[in-house]
């Protein structure tokens, strides 16, 4: 049923809230469509590189609002690498890496946080 | 902090623009679309009577401008205040909640931008 479901369903809702320093997530009312775009994306990017500088990976407490786990792939010593931690972390660096791109077609001037670095070509898993 | 508060404040009316919530991706999942808006609503409820709300969906050949946001309409001044208040930068689904006042007028003529 319908309550079935949503009982089931992951919270959307965060409990807590996020500030970025100089960012407020109170937009003023007066800017167009295409600087509200920025003004978001910015405060996306400020967010990532905060939670990535502080390892603040936002992994669920409660595994079961988890996302499954891929089987486990280990390094020749033995090292696993693809812990919920690396991916977490990898997924977000991608996601910031992809805003940064977006923010910089829609604002040449745009400069990247300092501690970004456009990713190398990966090796496939 | 700062001066955009002062800004969003001075234009206070009773109708909230949640921003960066949804993507159109899930707007075009009827199911989804559905549980987004329940969500909201009882979670707005919590601040204030909601009168009515909005959440812009993707239509082919128009303005989708509108389209990531949901505009809640509160019954009064009060409830809208402190549900800005609580909401803004908290996150919905992941993604870092901004808020806004919107234009009584234009949210009744269904202009979302």
């Amino acid at each position: 049923t319908k309550e079935e479901r949503r009982a089931l369903r992951k919270k959307k809702w965060s409990t807590d809230t996020v500030s970025i320093t100089g960012i407020s997530t109170n937009m003023p009312s007066d800017l167009t469509p295409e600087q509200q775009k920025i003004y978001i994306k910015q405060l996306e990017i400020e967010e990532i590189t905060k939670r990535l500088k502080s390892n603040d990976l936002g992994i669920p407490a409660d595994p079961t609002q988890r996302s499954p786990s891929p089987e486990p792939v280990y390094s020749s010593d033995g090292k696993r690498l693809n812990t919920r931690e690396i991916r977490t972390k990898r997924k977000l660096e991608d996601t910031r890496h992809q805003l940064i791109t977006q923010m910089k077609e829609l604002n040449p001037h745009y400069m990247p946080p300092s501690d970004y670095r456009a990713p190398n070509v990966r090796v496939q898993e | 902090p700062g001066l955009h508060n002062v800004q969003s404040q001075a234009t206070a009316t009773e109708i909230l623009c949640l921003m960066n919530m949804v993507t159109e991706e899930e707007l075009l999942d009827d199911e989804e679309y559905e549980d987004i808006t329940e969500d909201v609503k009882e979670e707005c409820g919590k601040f204030g009577p909601v009168k009515s709300i909005e959440i812009p969906r993707p239509r082919a050949g128009q303005d989708a401008s509108g389209v990531g946001k949901v505009y809640v309409e509160f019954v009064n001044l009060e409830g809208c205040n402190a549900a800005m208040n609580a909401l803004s930068g908290r996150k919905f689904a992941n993604r870092v909640v901004l808020t806004s006042f919107y234009d009584p007028d234009l949210y009744h003529r269904r202009v979302f931008n």
